[in-house]
């Protein structure tokens, strides 16, 4: 157990070093943008004289390492800026938004997750029968519909044709659950079937990929039944690349559901960070994708020790 | 090769010959096409299929048969390269990173990780804000962006391969990392690297298709697949073919190119085990 | 639509429009009965009488409802501040909750808002009278003072005023009464009153500096809720200075910026007004039967630039053939269904009392194009044209010029970059490139802020020594009849040798669901000049 909290505590520590990494990366892409907040502030009146002030008043003028540090500085005593487009401070931005995105992909990870591992499980288990070439047909379309245009389908069939559901995400503020429910219904079910299917043949994959194991073909040449040597023998071994596949997909709720909040008009983390590479708001975008990064890594992190606890060989440290 | 094809399974004859069709279509459709992609050629805009124009018009009155003989090679060529680079250059450094030293291991598992969490689309919106939208760049950024993934899943296959019994065993007799790398770890994780390859397919053609929607993807009057979908959506509602054509198209191309991997492994797997 | 234009609340001057209005209104005539206020002729063209519109716009005005409304854009730089207000969601939350010295009317004149009265001698010193019992949303009376503060705050670099340019004409802002105030240009000008109606020039309350959660305007509605980038709900101000408005108890205010979005937003009721329907999407709303648009008639433009400091843009017969080889019929009807008037490559638009109708208009003739490109040593020239989607249509319409420049023997390579960073980064900055230019209240301001030598977006870097003379003529003559000339003539000059082609006006398209009654044009921009919130009442 000892050696479990030390490789957590290591994992912790690993993370922090590749978040740093992070943080020289995201400035750096950052920096490349051409032009800068005072630009787009001012916009067609942008005169050199008023950009110059103004880029002053925003300290853009400072060389980029002395920028970098500062930014650091503040990051490190939990101090994000402030937003260069509406001078509110980068955290409040933030945080009214994640609430959002989190409680949209908490909706849509408990509901994709566990189908898309029975979907995977059941279509391992028959494979090259009907039901896992059906499936197999079935997960590869759900993949291949842009999920803008799926999104736009369920708009269209839900919302302007049946009238049954809001063809935009939103909540008001006296909602009850039913008002959650409507408002959530499209957006949910469109990244379900974008992530699920994702998922499924993932976890297809690895769990075949042990099925085709000698120890499994011991197991199953021992009479014991197939479901048995799944759940108790390939399961466990497959969990990690399943874990890795979940914790991608769950990582792309946060910064890759662009799509999916411009259509629904979901006020959530990704189109905030549109906001900020369109305006050039340096202190919001960096922030915005340090954010995405930590969520990332938190996954990784997660899926890293879940893989280590189910590989005997690898918890004991290999 | 031939007899690769005849071991198929009906699925994976049906795949290969949607591919090649694709292909076809991707190296000679804009010689096929009646029109040029972008000659606006009726008033009426969205016409269905069997009018004066194969599959109708587009949103602007533009030939859509045409516009789809000519876009495909964007669909088909672009996410091929980025994911044949993505999976190649991904499996390779995830083999490297395998049997090297832990620590060597851990600083690229570290940097890994710092590229894969920039999620691919906002990645894509900055260097595309930075560097304007070519098929280089769009062949680049999608690259990049799918690369760290595939060389996450080859690594966890990989580690997992690595800690086996007759790895241990080839270790211990002495044999080199490249040896261990190249003929013990390899072929064991070959075939989900070519699965995690049709994923990643797809995956670029989506990113391809997403960045369209956003206006960043394939320039007009140029257009991807993708992109015949995104600039047709309003005729989605009266069922235009203009969306639907291009959009069944990408379906067909993804799925076919899953159904002939997934047959090639069920080749070497399935048959292995009798099923 | 409108993209981060600084001046696009600055537009409007659109005079024949009476025309169009009553086209789109069907039978309903126009009564504009003149108002009891005390205004000099010469200032106010035309006042509507309120009552009188509103009745043959859909039966008597009801109050109570609540709707939502969405528009094309949303972002963290939404602003309850006046001055920075840069995109049509700006400008209707402005006018949600600020109130203007004027304010728009549908004949593009000027009616009196704040100002009761308004009185000038030379057009130079400008005399108002403050309505007087106004208050701001906070309970503060309405004084000079405010408007001293809200004009003058425009000059100060650091608010970053969009309509800093504009501000720069005064010289002196000073409070002469208890109510009232004086405004000194630098020069004469006689437009000051439809300047007054934009948005940006809204009055805020004296000293106020932060405008980062609260909006404390004398505006229609009062702020119940600012999100920047999520959405503006505005209730109903009971103490608004129109007796009896507004009539809805609530405006809520989102933008959509995809299209398709917001058309399906509107046909599935979630919405119940959308900003900007596109032309082909009008046969969607229209067979909804629960939905229909409204056109307004604009002159918004989307020209194509040619840089005369540039290769080979500054050939002037190269640029000659270009404008031969645009084809204006189908771009009207190709790109825009039919929803746009065509023009002669000057930014006048037709419905103008200045139009210059004896103008020829220019031809699509690829035969034309050819001998000039000749001429010019150009044939089989290979040049690069910029064109995005933040120029509306640009992308469409150098896919046309493509095909025309194939057809006179050269080619058009085109290059689409991305909305974001383009005003910056791209816009002017290229030999050939696209602009989009919104509608300008009066052909001086246009004139001086596009087409003069030292204009502050010479588009093209044209310089023409006979323009710009003309220009300030036009300004200080007093016979109508010789400053209509001075206007043909400059028309002239632009269409002929200046640096830009323009093909088309484009008319504005709006959808609403048919509840909403109240609803006319007002060619400033959509939804009414951006101001339905004070004059739209929900039929439910």
């Amino acid at each position: 157990m000892k050696v479990i909290f030390q490789l957590i505590l290591k994992r912790i520590g690993l993370s922090l070093i590749t978040l740093f990494i992070v943080s020289a990366v995201v400035f750096f892409i950052a920096n490349l943008l051409p032009g800068d907040a005072a630009q787009e502030m001012l916009g067609q009146s942008a005169t050199p004289e008023a950009v110059a002030a103004l880029r002053d008043a925003y300290g853009l003028n400072d060389p980029p390492l002395t920028r970098y540090a500062k930014w650091l500085g503040g990051l490190v005593t939990g101090d994000a800026g402030t937003s260069l487009a509406n001078s509110r401070p980068v955290s409040e931005l933030i945080s009214s938004r994640l609430s959002q995105s989190l409680l949209l992909a908490g909706l849509t990870a408990v509901i994709a997750v566990p189908f898309a591992m029975v979907l995977g499980i059941v279509a391992a288990m028959h494979s090259g029968r009907r039901i896992d070439k059906i499936m197999n047909i079935a997960t590869l379309t759900m993949v291949a519909v842009p999920e803008f245009l799926l999104a736009t389908i369920f708009v269209l069939v839900f919302a302007v044709e049946l009238n049954w559901l809001p063809s935009l995400s939103y909540i008001p503020s006296d909602a009850g659950l039913y008002d959650y429910f409507r408002a959530f219904a499209l957006p949910v079910a469109t990244l379900c079937i974008v992530l699920s299917a994702q998922m499924a043949r993932m976890t297809r994959a690895a769990v075949l990929e042990q099925l085709s194991q000698p120890y499994v073909e011991m197991a199953l040449l021992k009479g014991s039944p197939l479901s048995r040597a799944v759940l108790r023998h390939a399961l466990p071994n497959a969990v990690g690349p399943i874990v890795n596949a979940v914790a991608l997909s769950l990582s792309y709720l946060l910064g890759g559901v662009v799509i999916v909040e411009v259509i629904f008009n979901y006020p959530g983390v990704a189109s905030l960070m549109v906001d900020a590479v369109t305006n050039r708001d340096m202190p919001l975008l960096q922030a915005c994708a340090m954010l995405f990064c930590t969520g990332y890594l938190i996954l990784v992190l997660i899926a890293d020790l879940a893989a280590i606890l189910a590989n005997p060989k690898l918890r004991t440290g290999g | 090769m031939m007899s690769v094809f005849k071991s198929m399974p009906v699925s994976g004859k049906l795949g290969s010959a949607l591919v090649a069709f694709w292909l076809f279509i991707a190296l000679f459709g804009p010689w096929l096409a009646p029109h040029t992609a972008s000659e606006i050629v009726a008033y009426d805009v969205f016409e269905p299929i069997g009018g004066e124009y194969v599959l109708g018009t587009d949103y602007i009155g533009r030939d859509v048969f045409s516009r789809i003989l000519d876009g495909t090679r964007f669909t088909i060529f672009i996410p091929l390269l980025a994911a044949a680079l993505a999976c190649s250059a991904g499996t390779l450094i995830a083999l490297y990173s395998a049997v090297s030293h832990p620590r060597t291991d851990e600083i690229i598992a570290r940097f890994m990780d710092a590229l894969i969490s920039i999620p691919s689309k906002i990645f894509s919106l900055v260097m595309i804000a930075a560097f304007g939208s070519s098929v280089p760049i769009l062949l680049t950024i999608t690259a990049i962006s799918y690369m760290p993934g595939s060389f996450r899943i080859a690594r966890a296959l990989a580690v997992n391969v690595a800690s086996m019994d007759f790895v241990t065993v080839a270790r211990t007799r002495g044999e080199s990392r490249l040896y261990l790398a190249v003929k013990e770890i390899l072929p064991n994780i070959l075939h989900p690297m070519l699965a995690d390859f049709g994923l990643r397919f797809v995956f670029v053609v989506l990113l391809l298709s997403s960045l369209s929607f956003l206006g960043l993807g394939v320039q007009p009057p140029e257009a991807d697949l993708g992109s015949l979908v995104r600039e047709n959506i309003s005729g989605l509602a009266e069922g235009a073919p203009a969306v639907i054509v291009p959009a069944i198209a990408i379906a067909t191309i993804t799925i076919a190119v899953n159904l002939v991997i997934d047959s090639l492994r069920g080749g070497a797997t399935y048959a292995a085990k009798g099923k | 639509m409108h993209n981060n234009k600084i001046d696009a609340a600055l537009r409007g001057h659109h005079s024949g429009s009476r025309r169009a209005l009553l086209k789109s209104l069907g039978a309903a005539g126009l009564v504009t009965a003149a108002s009891g206020l005390a205004l000099p002729a010469h200032v106010l063209a035309q006042l509507s009488d309120e009552s009188t519109t509103a009745n043959q716009a859909g039966g008597k005005p009801k109050h109570g409802g609540r709707i939502r409304v969405a528009t094309t854009s949303m972002s963290t730089k939404d602003t309850l501040d006046p001055a920075k207000a840069s995109l049509s969601t700006d400008y209707v939350r402005i006018y949600m909750f600020y109130s203007g010295l004027t304010q728009f009317n549908r004949e593009l004149g000027a009616d009196p808002a704040l100002a009761e009265t308004i009185e000038t001698e030379d057009q130079q010193n400008w005399h108002f009278t403050l309505r007087s019992g106004v208050t701001f949303h906070n309970g503060k009376s309405l004084t000079p003072q405010d408007v001293v503060y809200s004009l003058l705050r425009h000059k100060d670099p650091a608010v970053t005023s969009r309509a800093a340019p504009i501000a720069a004409q005064f010289q002196e802002v000073v409070v002469t009464g208890p109510n009232t105030l004086r405004i000194t240009l630098n020069a004469p000008n006689a437009d000051l009153p439809v300047m007054l109606a934009s948005a940006n020039f809204c009055i805020v309350a004296d000293g106020t500096t932060d405008f980062t959660q609260t909006a404390n305007g004398t505006g229609p509605y009062q702020q119940k809720e600012f999100s920047a980038g999520v959405r503006t709900i505005g209730v109903r101000n009971p103490n608004f200075w129109k007796p009896g408005k507004p009539y809805l108890d609530e405006v809520e205010l989102v933008g959509i910026a995809d299209e398709s979005s917001r058309v399906n937003a509107l046909l599935s009721g979630d919405i119940q007004m959308a900003l900007a329907v596109n032309p082909r999407s009008t046969k969607r709303v229209k067979r909804s039967g629960t939905c229909d648009v409204l056109q307004t008639e604009s002159s918004l433009y989307t020209n194509l630039i040619m840089r005369q400091d540039g290769y080979p843009t500054s050939n002037p017969d190269f640029v000659l053939a270009v404008k031969y080889m645009m084809n204006r019929e189908l771009i009207k009807r190709a790109l825009f269904r039919g929803y746009a008037t065509i023009a002669n490559d000057h930014p006048v638009a037709p419905s103008h009392k200045y139009f210059n109708h004896e103008l020829p208009q220019r031809p699509y003739d690829i035969d034309r194009a050819k001998f000039h490109l000749k001429k010019a040593g150009m044939s089989g020239i290979r040049v690069p044209v910029f064109a995005s989607p933040a120029a509306e249509g640009s992308v469409d319409m150098a896919a046309l010029l493509q095909l025309s420049g194939i057809e006179a023997g050269m080619h058009f390579g085109i290059n689409r970059v991305p909305s974001d960073g383009y005003w910056s980064n791209h816009w002017m900055k290229h030999p050939l490139g696209f602009g989009n230019i919104n509608p300008r209240v009066s052909l001086d301001e246009l004139f001086s802020l596009f087409y003069k030598s030292d204009a502050p977006w010479n588009e093209s870097g044209w310089q023409n020594a006979q323009f710009d003379e003309l220009l300030i003529a036009a300004r200080g003559e007093g016979d109508e009849i010789k400053r209509k000339q001075m206007y043909w003539d400059m028309q002239e000059l632009i269409a002929d040798k200046c640096g830009v082609s323009i093909p088309v006006f484009m008319n504005l398209i709006d959808g609403y669901d048919k509840r909403v009654k109240g609803f006319y044009p007002i060619p400033t921009g959509g939804l009414m000049g951006y101001s339905f919130a004070e004059h739209v009442w929900l039929d439910a």
